[in-house]
Order: structure tokens, then C-alpha cells, then sequence
């Protein structure tokens, strides 16, 4: 007994405390969203009434739909080209030795630390230049929203994916190079092969932060249609106080399964173990 | 910094193809197989068609600027890809988007910090005249009010005119005259010979043209309001460049322009509100330094900001690499699963559970207090506010950092736990001596990154506690505020929005940031090179 | 002399067609090109959006325009301001009266003008609120302020004043029947706007009034001896004193404090009947009452205000828009059904007073309240007040708290 604990138990010990720590604050979401009364009522844990009004409601009453699909696309465009991006970036930062390379990673990681809600003016000054040319990648588009994320694509998964592409032997890609590989066969067939799981953390968790980014989509997107996810469930409780919280939580529990599904769909690459089969050649 | 880079390199056995990769074309780029030189072609074929596309609007709105911008882009990405070191093909692509909308941005709110830029100061001089003038546009006293067809004849713009007797006019630049010819219908004129009435959407069309189209009388001028009424009226305030002032007519007050301000100041010291934007110099970052609201405290709430960034980070990162290790093994059933529930909480709205996390906090009302039946005021006093303000970060963290681990701990090759354990090591010594060094590797540069992340993590503290509890005699800097909630209170919380005093805080907080990552990033060196 | 002032006259007329002219060819060249689609846009938060669009297309319908109505959830006034000051404007904001200050500084609303009659359709309060600086700067179409929301099983009468009123919810406790006396929202940071009434009744003020009727921001209220001694009143009700206000009364959970029955008396606006009447209550709708012997307790009143964008691509269509159709009255009425908030107009809430008793009683409410300084300077007053609220109520000496406040203010006003 006291072997499988040591073995086995205490990892499920573990995860089933870390999992009532997750889950205890989203039973909270959940009965406000079943609450006929969709109020945020600060005291019931426990569901007081069942009904998918709430649900209904909110595809009745909102362009839920529509945000819906904005956000997915959004975010999985922004998100998949994120990772490619920075992926490159990441590579050269961390195989190649050149003038000003730890300078740009430092200059990545500072960019970042600069308040986003001061530089909002500026940028909407940008797109508003950028809408009288191109209205098709101006202001209210998916299109300009998904370059503007691009932005920062560089920042934190860049030093996420230096992180990881360190801890890959570099003789395995020198010794390709010698075998008279080109830098680019090596990177798409020796590298990038190895840290699939890593990219599907990546990507997971850019997925994860533009679908909940709120701050720029507010300023860009108005058309009610155009909204994403975040912006209208806002709107959902920005108004008066909280009469529409149960619509809310409602929408909020819908936005988290996509994020859910991603996450099922990039398991497999994550926990996959590719890794430990290319190493040994 | 990059010299010394070079030298790490050259401690290393030197590798011909390496070291050339970094100095001029890469040898391999020109036995570049067939596919790549097509990919090749092909992605700088669609740069130029996207280029060509891009140019026509600028060329049509003669926007050199912006066009000589593009062609730099241009060439840039040309030369980068046809010859330039090896480096800059992988990063170019990033970096351009990383400049032109982050970068950029940030560098031209930070030039703000020089400015007086805020509510009242956002536009230049001659707006704010503009703006003066227009508000002080009133209805002669007394006189008639029209109602208004608008008109065309030929291809100009004209007003019908009908006063509440049902008398028709014509007005237009050259003034009023009578217009017998009309018809008058309800008040309105809704025919006359020889002139097209326009309905809304055409008059609507033509916005601008009818409100610049003002009708001179005696007392004023006659303008539209709407399409359906005209009025004579006249502006009570203009300005005189002669004495660059702002005169107001009925009394003759003169406020005078103060140019350093950016502001009309009247002999007594009052300004009109609307002022335009200049250069304050140095002002901005003084006043920083001068206000003891923001000196005084401001080291407290530097102490306790990063105890924040260093509690979240290393409590959030201790754990997801709890939960990553004990869900790393093939014998726990029904890891799928929780993984699955684990990561919820990140992937739910996290505004929407910041609000409620604040709710489950509530002193009297509250789920947590219930719970452990106790009666704790958690965002009333300074150490439980701190204390809740973390707890919430760590749930929102940790399902991040439990990825970012397990992704890590798949790739840390499982033969050297395996040849460690041969060697007899206890499953907690391999993990000390093998995974936690190899996994810092692969982690301490995401550490530093969350760090940074977490410093500036507005919505964590906004979101709860709003900064507080506040201390009674002291309604400015609460116990749980971070630099950057302290500085959105300075920007937005006063009578407008300040920008240019809130960029010059921002840029000394950031100069405090930028030293402390740079010296932890600096450490992070030694690990790099070691591993490589 | 007289010839001078003719002079003068002549010369500004001429500035103002050369600049106003100059002005919008600058602006605009752009953007005339790309935006003669007829499209009017308004801005509104998402509440009103709702309201107003079926009213709104039709307004486009009947004119041969597209209206688009748009929500910004979150810092509409800001990214209003941020949108005008780069030629994107919309053509109409709808938003409350108080963002006139801020918005007239920037130079992002114009002036409408109304004949007479028009002006005289709508109630005094209104007019008062959207009047500044001797302009009309918008059209009201909604008043909004505080009154007492009583549960009329619980509480049959309508307390006479606040201690009548602790008194009711202090036996309604002790009989088991309610677990808080009121529902006025605090917050761990304090409501400037739910305790202002309670703050007039104990004698504070915000600012002095100039001889012309406008705010003075120079003479501030909070930073007199009667403020202190407001608090002192309104510490007795607090946690230290009667319980009657608490911090953990927030805005998150004040309604539904009353609607699940915890309190017999709840602090809020029109805006919560929905949710009230959604739960069964049965209710009345009385004025705010104030401390006995004290002065009458003021509510804020707000005005919520339709605006014409200086920026605005179409603003022929958006004057007509909002000096001429919002100012109907069966659109007041209508609005007023989709979301229950007294009209501005008078005809209209005669029409509603008729069929609906809670309009009347909020505007009985109201009558003697405050109409919310639109000077841009009352933005420095909501966030040190309130906190200096909160400290007060959480247990503080208001000697100690509300000086401070007023320094925070009048260093932020200068």
C-alpha cells in the first residue's frame, strides 16, 4: 500500500487537489449560469434551479454566434501563425550566434513591460491611418486585429521556444548540416519534428490569451458583428450592475470550450513521445 | 553585449559552416534544393504582389511618406532573403510586425512624455480655435427661425427658406432674398421652379458642403441645423492672431493664448477649456520626482509589486510543476482527464473570474469565509488583501505554468531519468540532480518573461481588489497596488485623462523593470552556455 | 467704440467661416472620399444599443440611410474622445450628461441648437443638465437618479427618514426575517454616487455654485468642516455604528441582496426594477430619505444624453437625427418601454406616468437632487471620495479620512 502511494497515489492525491482547486471557482460560474434568476448570487454554490434559458437567451438576444466565430477564427489564425513566427525568431536566438542577439532577446521582453492602455491611443491613431488606405485591414476587421496580435507574437513565446530549443542537442542539427543538409531542411525536418509538444504548448496557450484578450478588441471592434467573444461578454455585465450575470457566466462557460477542444485536439502532441525516439539517432 | 556574444562562440571548437553562417551568404543557400528555391520565389512574388496591392491607395491618396515606408519594407525583405546573414531570414518576419505595432507605439507614447498630450491638450492650435469658436455659436437673439428645404440648382447648393408666416426665401453665399415662386406646404418649402429639393440621404451626402455653405445676413450668417431648420447666428468668441488671443464679443473679455501651456488664460488666470498640445520639456518627469503623492510611497509599492511578480511566478511555476510531475508517469489512469480539468480555470474568460473570485472574498457574503467559517474582511486589510490578491493569481497561473512544465518534462529525453534511476537514485534525487536542472534550462527564460508579465499585471489587481485597501489618510496609493494600477489612477483618475504625465512614469518605472530583468537575464548566461 | 465692436465682429465672423472651412478640409479629405456610403453610426453602451436600434434603423428606413447602432462596453467616453481625435468618430454618442466637460474640452461634441418650443418640451432638470457653459450640448432623452426600493411585505410604510428606516431593518433582524437593513452598494472602495444622497442630508456639498449658476471646481465642498461632520453622521451608520452600511455591499450584490429577500430596503436606480419585478416583489418606489432634522437628501441626477460628434462623417444626417426625431415623443415612449427609465420629454412621461407609477416616483425622487456636475472636474472627485467613503464606513475616523480626500481632490484639480 505504501509503495503504491509512493508510486502512483500521491500523483492521484495531487491531481485530485489540484483539480477541486480549479474546478471550485467555475461550480460557482456554472450554478449562476443554470440560475433561472441569472443573478450573480454571491452565496449558492450549489445550483438553486436548472434551466438553459440562460444558454437560449444568449444566441436569442446577442450576436453570441457571431462572436463566437470571430473569436475562433481570430484566435486560431493569430494563434497558429504566432507560433510559426516565433518559432523562427526563437530558433535563430537560440542556434545562431550573432551581433546584437542578446540585445534583441532583452529588447523582446522589455517591449512588453510598457502599459498596453497608454500605447491604446497611438495604436488606434495607426489603424485609423491604416483604414483610410486599406479599410480591408483598418479598424473594426478580423484581418487588422490579427496583425496587431501578431505584434506581440514575438514576445513571450519567442523566450518560451528559446527556452526549449536550447535543451535540443545542437550536434544532432550540426551533424545534419555536415551531412550537407541546408539550414532550412534542418530546421523543418530535425528540429521542428522535436519539439512538437512544446509547440503545441505554445500554441495552446496563444490560442488561450487572444481569445481572452479584451483591452484592444474593445478599442477595434464596435460592429456588433465583428466582435469577439470577450468584447460582448463584457458588454453582457459592463452595463447596469448585474441583471445579465447569468447570460454572462452562460457565455463565459461556452468561450471555455473551444479552448478545451484545442486543448484535447494538441494533447496527444504534447504528451506524445516522439522526443525520446528521435534523440536516440 | 554582442561582442561578448561572439566570444562565447569562439571558446567553442569552431565550425566553418557556423561561423560563416553569421558572416555573408550561407554556402548551403545556393545548394538549395528545387523546392526551396520555388518557396523561395514564390513567397517573394507574393510580397511584391501584396506591395503592389498596397501602393495603390497610397499613390491615390499621394501619401509619399507612407509609400516610402513600403518601399523600404520592401527592400528590406528582399535583400534579407536574396543575400543577407542567415540570422535575420528567421527573425525578419516577426520583427517587422513586432515594430511596426508594438514598437512603434511604444516609442511614440513614450515622445509623449515630453508633451502636455491629455484630455483638453489633444489636438494642435488651430483645432482648438476651431473648437472655440463653434461652441460659442448661438442664435441671434430675436431673430427668425426657418425651417429648410435644401436645394439644388444646377449643380449648386442652395437653402429654401420659409419663416413661420409661410414666407419663402433663397439663400446662398450671397446672401437672402425673397422667393415668391415657392411653394410653402406645412411650413415648409416643398417645390420651386427650377430647383431639385433633396431628400436626407442626399442631403447627407453632401454634409460637408452644407456646413460649410453660410448664408451672410446683417446680424450674421444664416446656418443649417439638420436639413429641416436654418437659423441666423453668430460666434461669440474668435480669435485674433493680432494679439494671439481669444475675444469674446458681448463683453469684450480677452483671454490670451499662453503658449507653453497650451492653453487661453484670462487676466485673472482661468483657461478655457479647450487648450492644444505642445512641448513641456522636461515638466512631466519633474513633477514625478516633486509630487510626494507619488515619492513617498512609491518605494513600498515598488517592494511590494515585486513580491507580487516573484509570488506569482515562482508560486504559480511550484504548482504546475507539482501537478506536471505527478501526471508524468504512464501509471496514473485518467490522466486525459486531468489535464483536461486542470487547465480550465485558464482557459475560462479571466475577467469573468476575476469578478468572481472577488465575490467568493466578500467579507460578509462570501463563499471563502463561509467555508472556513471564519469572518476575515479579506480585501480590508492590507496583509489578507495581499494574500487574496496572490491566491486569485496563483489559480489563474498555475493551469500555465502545469502546461508549459509538462510540455518541458516530455521533452527532457526519458533515458536519462531512467539511467540515473539504474544508478540507484531515489525517484527525488534524479529529480534534483537530472530534471529540475534540465528543466530550468528550458524554463528560466519563461520564468523571467512571467516575471515581467506579472510586474505589469493590471487586470489581476484592477480586477479585485482595484488597488486597495487604502490607508484612511491617503486615498492614492493603496496597500495591494502595483506600479502600473498606480499609474492608470494617475492617467485616467484626475479631471481627464493625462497621458503625457502618465508616459513619464511609466518610462521611470520601466527604467526600474528594464535594469532588474536585465541583470537577472544576465545570470541566465551562464546556464546557457553551460548546457550548450 | 461702437464701430470697434462692429469691426471685431466682422473680423471673427470671417475666422470662423475660414477656420471652420480650413477645418474640416483638413479632416476630412480622406475620409469624404471613403465614407459618402450615407452610413450614420452611433455609439451608445450596450444597454442603450439595444433599446435604440429598431428605432434607429428606422429612422435610416424612412431617410434612405443605414444607421448602424454600435455597443462599446468599456470606456465608451475614452475611445469616443481617442476616435474623434484621429477622424473616426461616429456621428451620435449616447452616454450621460456629466461627460460634457470632458468631451467639450476635446473638442469632440458640437453645440445643437433647439427652437423654443423644443427646449420647453422637456423638463427643467434635463435642459439644466445638458446646458454648459450657457450652450445646449445635447439632447436628453432619459433622467436617471436613486430612490428607496421598499419591499412592501417586509415594510409596509415608507420610512419618514434613515433612522426610521435602521429601525425597520433592525426588527425586521431581530425577527429573523431579513439579515441586512439596507442594500445601499459600498464597496471595499466606496460609491461617491449611492451615498451622495445620505452626504447632502448630513449637510456636505461638492462645489460651490458661481454667480452665473455654474459649478466652481475652485470652491470645494468636500474640503469644509460640514463634510467631516457628514461623515461623522454617516460613520454612525456604518460597520462600527449601525450596520446599516458595509462595505461587502457591492455593486455585484446589492440588487440581489434585495431580490432574494436578505433586506427589506435597497438604494438603486430604474435600472434595477428589471431584476426586482423579475423576482416577484412587490415593491414601491419612495424618495431616498434623509437623516431626521437634517436637510433633504439629494440624489445625483443623471441625464442620458444624445451627441453630435464634431468629427461625425454625416453630420447633416446626425443633427436631424437627434434634434428632430429623438425628440419625438412617441420615440420617448417607446424607448422608455424597452428600458424603463423616465423620459426627458414631459409629453412622453405623461403618457408613461399613466400606465406606469415607478416613472413618476423616481422623478418624485429626484426632484430634489443634484444635477451631476458636468465640469471636468468632477472625474477627480469619484475615486478619492469614495475611498474616503469606505474608510469611514469600514470604521475610520472621518477627521482623519475626508481631509485627506480633499487634498487627494484639489492637488488633481489645481
Amino acid at each position: 500500500m505504501k509503495r503504491w502511494f509512493t508510486r502512483v497515489g500521491w500523483r492521484h492525491l495531487v491531481g485530485v487537489s489540484a483539480v477541486a482547486f480549479s474546478l471550485f471557482p467555475i461550480l460557482f460560474v456554472i450554478s449562476a449560469a443554470l440560475n433561472p434568476l441569472g443573478t450573480l448570487s454571491s452565496t449558492e454554490l450549489v445550483p438553486t434551479g436548472a434551466t438553459i434559458t440562460n444558454a437560449v437567451n444568449l444566441f436569442d438576444r446577442t450576436a453570441f454566434g457571431h462572436w463566437y466565430v470571430n473569436s475562433i477564427m481570430i484566435a486560431g489564425t493569430a494563434s497558429v501563425t504566432a507560433v510559426f513566427l516565433s518559432l523562427l525568431a526563437a530558433y535563430a536566438f537560440s542556434r545562431m550566434r550573432f551581433a546584437g542577439r542578446r540585445v534583441g532577446l532583452l529588447a523582446l521582453l522589455l517591449i512588453q513591460m510598457f502599459p498596453q492602455f497608454l500605447a491604446i491611443v497611438t495604436i488606434f491613431l495607426i489603424f485609423s491611418e491604416i483604414s483610410d488606405y486599406w479599410p480591408s485591414i483598418g479598424l473594426n476587421t478580423s484581418w487588422g486585429l490579427i496583425m496587431l496580435y501578431l505584434g506581440g507574437a514575438l514576445g513571450v513565446n519567442t523566450w518560451l521556444m528559446k527556452g526549449f530549443l536550447d535543451t535540443v542537442p545542437k550536434e544532432l542539427d550540426e551533424s545534419a548540416r555536415i551531412d550537407g543538409a541546408s539550414h532550412v531542411q534542418v530546421f523543418f525536418q530535425i528540429v521542428l519534428p522535436l519539439v512538437t509538444p512544446i509547440l503545441a504548448v505554445v500554441g495552446l496557450l496563444s490560442f488561450i490569451m487572444t481569445i481572452n484578450e479584451f483591452l484592444m478588441a474593445n478599442v477595434f471592434l464596435t460592429h456588433p458583428e465583428s466582435k469577439t467573444l470577450a468584447v460582448g461578454l463584457f458588454g453582457l455585465v459592463a452595463g447596469e450592475r448585474n441583471n445579465n450575470f447569468g447570460l454572462f457566466c452562460a457565455g463565459s462557460l461556452l468561450t471555455a470550450i473551444p479552448t478545451v477542444v484545442v486543448f484535447q485536439f494538441l494533447q496527444r502532441f504534447i504528451v506524445s513521445g516522439l522526443t525520446s525516439g528521435a534523440v536516440k539517432g | 553585449m554582442g561582442k561578448r556574444d561572439t566570444g562565447a562562440v569562439e571558446t567553442r571548437p569552431p565550425r566553418p559552416h557556423r561561423a560563416s553562417a553569421s558572416r555573408g551568404p550561407d554556402p548551403s543557400d545556393r545548394s538549395l534544393t528545387t523546392g526551396g528555391l520555388i518557396a523561395k520565389t514564390l513567397m517573394l512574388g507574393l510580397v511584391t504582389a501584396f506591395a503592389i496591392w498596397a501602393a495603390f491607395p497610397l499613390i491615390d491618396a499621394g501619401s509619399w511618406g507612407w509609400l516610402a515606408g513600403e518601399i523600404v519594407v520592401v527592400v528590406v525583405v528582399f535583400v534579407v532573403y536574396l543575400r543577407r546573414p542567415l540570422p535575420m531570414k528567421y527573425l525578419l518576419p516577426g520583427t517587422l510586425l513586432l515594430l511596426a505595432f508594438q514598437v512603434a507605439p511604444v516609442l511614440y507614447t513614450m515622445s509623449t512624455a515630453f508633451t502636455n498630450f491629455g484630455d483638453g491638450h489633444r489636438g494642435d492650435k488651430r483645432e482648438a480655435i476651431v473648437s472655440i469658436q463653434t461652441s460659442s455659436v448661438t442664435q441671434v437673439e430675436g431673430s427668425t427661425e426657418y425651417t429648410l428645404s435644401v436645394a439644388t440648382r444646377g449643380d449648386a447648393l442652395v437653402f429654401l427658406l420659409a419663416d413661420p408666416d409661410g414666407a419663402a426665401y433663397l439663400a446662398d453665399r450671397d446672401g437672402v432674398r425673397a422667393l415668391p415662386a415657392a411653394t410653402v406646404d406645412g411650413g415648409r418649402v416643398t417645390a420651386a421652379p427650377g430647383y431639385t429639393l433633396l431628400n436626407l440621404g442626399q442631403v447627407n451626402a453632401r454634409s460637408q458642403e452644407i456646413g460649410d455653405l453660410r448664408v451672410p445676413t446683417d446680424g450674421g450668417v444664416i446656418i443649417a441645423s439638420g436639413a429641416t431648420r436654418a437659423f441666423e447666428a453668430k460666434a461669440n468668441r474668435g480669435y485674433d492672431a493680432g494679439c494671439d488671443c481669444i475675444i469674446e464679443i458681448d463683453t469684450g473679455r480677452r483671454w490670451t493664448a499662453d503658449n507653453h501651456i497650451g492653453s487661453f488664460v484670462d487676466a485673472a488666470g482661468e483657461r478655457l477649456p479647450q487648450g492644444w498640445r505642445v512641448n513641456v520639456g522636461l515638466d512631466n518627469f519633474q513633477a514625478v520626482l516633486t509630487d510626494p503623492d507619488i515619492s513617498r510611497p512609491f518605494l513600498r509599492t515598488l517592494v511590494w509589486n515585486l513580491g507580487f511578480a516573484l509570488a506569482s511566478t515562482f508560486g504559480t511555476f511550484a504548482i504546475g510543476l507539482l501537478c506536471a510531475l505527478a501526471l508524468h508517469s504512464d501509471r496514473v489512469r485518467g490522466r486525459k482527464l486531468y489535464r483536461a480539468l486542470l487547465v480550465l480555470p485558464y482557459a475560462m474568460p479571466s475577467f469573468a473570474m476575476l469578478l468572481v473570485w472577488r465575490d467568493m472574498f466578500n467579507a460578509d457574503f462570501g463563499l471563502i469565509n463561509r467555508l472556513l467559517s471564519m469572518h476575515v474582511d479579506w480585501f480590508g486589510q492590507p496583509w489578507t488583501a495581499r494574500a487574496a490578491a496572490i491566491a486569485v493569481q496563483l489559480w489563474l497561473g498555475y493551469p500555465y505554468m502545469f502546461l508549459v512544465a509538462t510540455g518541458a518534462l516530455q521533452a527532457i529525453p526519458r533515458e536519462m531519468t531512467e539511467a540515473s534511476a539504474v544508478d540507484g537514485a531515489s525517484p527525488w534525487q534524479s529529480f534534483r540532480r537530472v530534471t529540475l536542472p534540465l528543466l530550468l534550462v528550458a524554463l528560466s527564460p519563461l520564468l523571467i518573461s512571467s516575471f515581467a508579465y506579472n510586474f505589469n499585471n493590471f487586470n489581476a489587481v484592477y480586477l479585485t481588489t482595484e488597488g486597495g485597501p487604502f490607508p484612511a489618510d491617503n486615498p492614492s496609493v493603496g496597500a495591494t497596488d502595483l506600479l502600473i494600477t498606480y499609474t492608470y489612477r494617475l492617467a485616467f483618475g484626475g479631471a481627464g485623462a493625462q497621458y503625457g504625465f502618465a508616459a513619464a512614469v511609466s518610462i521611470y518605472i520601466f527604467t526600474i523593470v528594464a535594469v532588474i530583468s536585465a541583470v537577472s537575464f544576465r545570470r541566465t548566461r551562464k546556464q546557457e552556455e553551460v548546457y550548450s | 467704440m461702437r464701430i470697434r465692436t462692429a469691426g471685431v465682429t466682422a473680423a471673427i465672423t470671417l475666422t470662423l467661416l475660414a477656420s471652420a472651412c480650413g477645418g474640416s478640409d483638413d479632416t476630412a479629405t480622406n475620409d469624404a472620399s471613403a465614407r459618402t456610403d450615407g452610413n450614420l453610426v452611433i455609439w451608445a453602451d450596450d444597454k442603450r444599443t439595444e433599446a435604440l436600434r429598431p428605432f434607429a434603423e428606422q429612422f435610416g428606413t424612412d431617410n434612405g440611410l443605414t444607421v448602424e447602432v454600435q455597443a462599446v462596453s468599456k470606456d465608451l467616453q475614452t475611445n469616443f474622445v481617442t476616435a474623434s481625435q484621429s477622424g473616426k468618430a461616429p456621428d451620435v454618442v449616447v452616454g450621460a450628461h456629466d461627460w460634457i466637460g470632458n468631451l467639450v474640452q476635446n473638442g469632440a461634441i458640437d453645440p445643437v441648437q433647439l427652437s423654443a418650443a423644443q427646449q420647453q418640451a422637456f423638463s427643467d432638470l434635463a435642459m439644466q443638465g445638458v446646458s454648459y457653459n450657457g450652450q445646449i450640448y445635447g439632447i436628453p432623452y432619459a433622467i436617471e437618479n436613486l430612490a428607496l426600493i421598499r419591499n412592501t411585505e417586509l415594510a409596509p410604510t415608507a420610512p419618514a427618514t434613515i433612522e426610521d428606516l435602521v429601525a425597520t431593518g433592525q426588527r425586521l433582524g431581530t425577527a429573523g426575517k431579513t439579515s441586512e437593513i439596507m442594500a445601499l452598494q459600498v464597496g471595499e472602495n466606496g460609491d461617491a454616487y449611492h451615498i451622495y444622497p445620505l452626504y447632502t442630508s448630513a449637510g456636505g456639498s461638492l462645489f460651490g455654485v458661481k454667480d452665473n449658476g455654474d459649478y466652481d471646481p475652485k470652491d470645494l465642498g468636500v474640503a469644509k468642516p460640514e463634510a467631516v461632520e457628514a461623515f461623522k453622521k454617516i460613520a454612525a451608520l456604518g460597520e462600527k455604528g449601525a450596520g446599516a452600511l458595509k462595505r461587502s455591499i457591492t455593486p455585484e450584490n446589492a440588487i440581489a441582496t434585495f431580490t432574494s429577500k436578505k433586506t427589506a430596503f435597497l438604494v438603486s436606480g430604474p435600472w434595477a426594477l428589471t431584476d426586482v419585478k423579475k423576482a416577484g416583489i412587490t415593491y414601491e418606489v419612495t424618495p431616498v430619505p434623509g437623516f431626521a432634522g437634517g436637510s433633504v437628501a439629494r440624489p445625483f441626477v443623471g441625464v442620458q444624453t444624445f451627441y453630435v460628434a464634431t468629427k461625425g462623417q454625416n453630420k447633416v444626417a446626425a443633427q436631424e437625427f437627434v434634434t428632430n426625431y429623438v425628440t419625438r415623443t412617441d420615440l420617448a415612449k417607446a424607448l422608455y418601454d424597452a428600458e424603463p427609465r423616465p423620459p426627458a420629454l414631459t409629453a412622453a412621461l405623461d403618457q408613461v406616468a399613466s400606465s406606469d407609477p415607478d416613472a413618476m416616483a423616481f422623478l418624485e425622487a429626484g426632484k430634489d437632487g443634484t444635477i451631476l456636475p458636468a465640469i471636468p472636474e468632477m472625474a477627480a472627485i469619484w475615486d478619492p471620495f469614495g475611498k474616503a467613503e469606505a474608510a469611514v464606513i469600514g470604521g475610520a475616523d472621518p477627521a482623519t479620512a475626508i481631509p485627506a480626500a480633499a487634498t487627494a481632490i484639489s492637488d488633481k484639480i489645481k
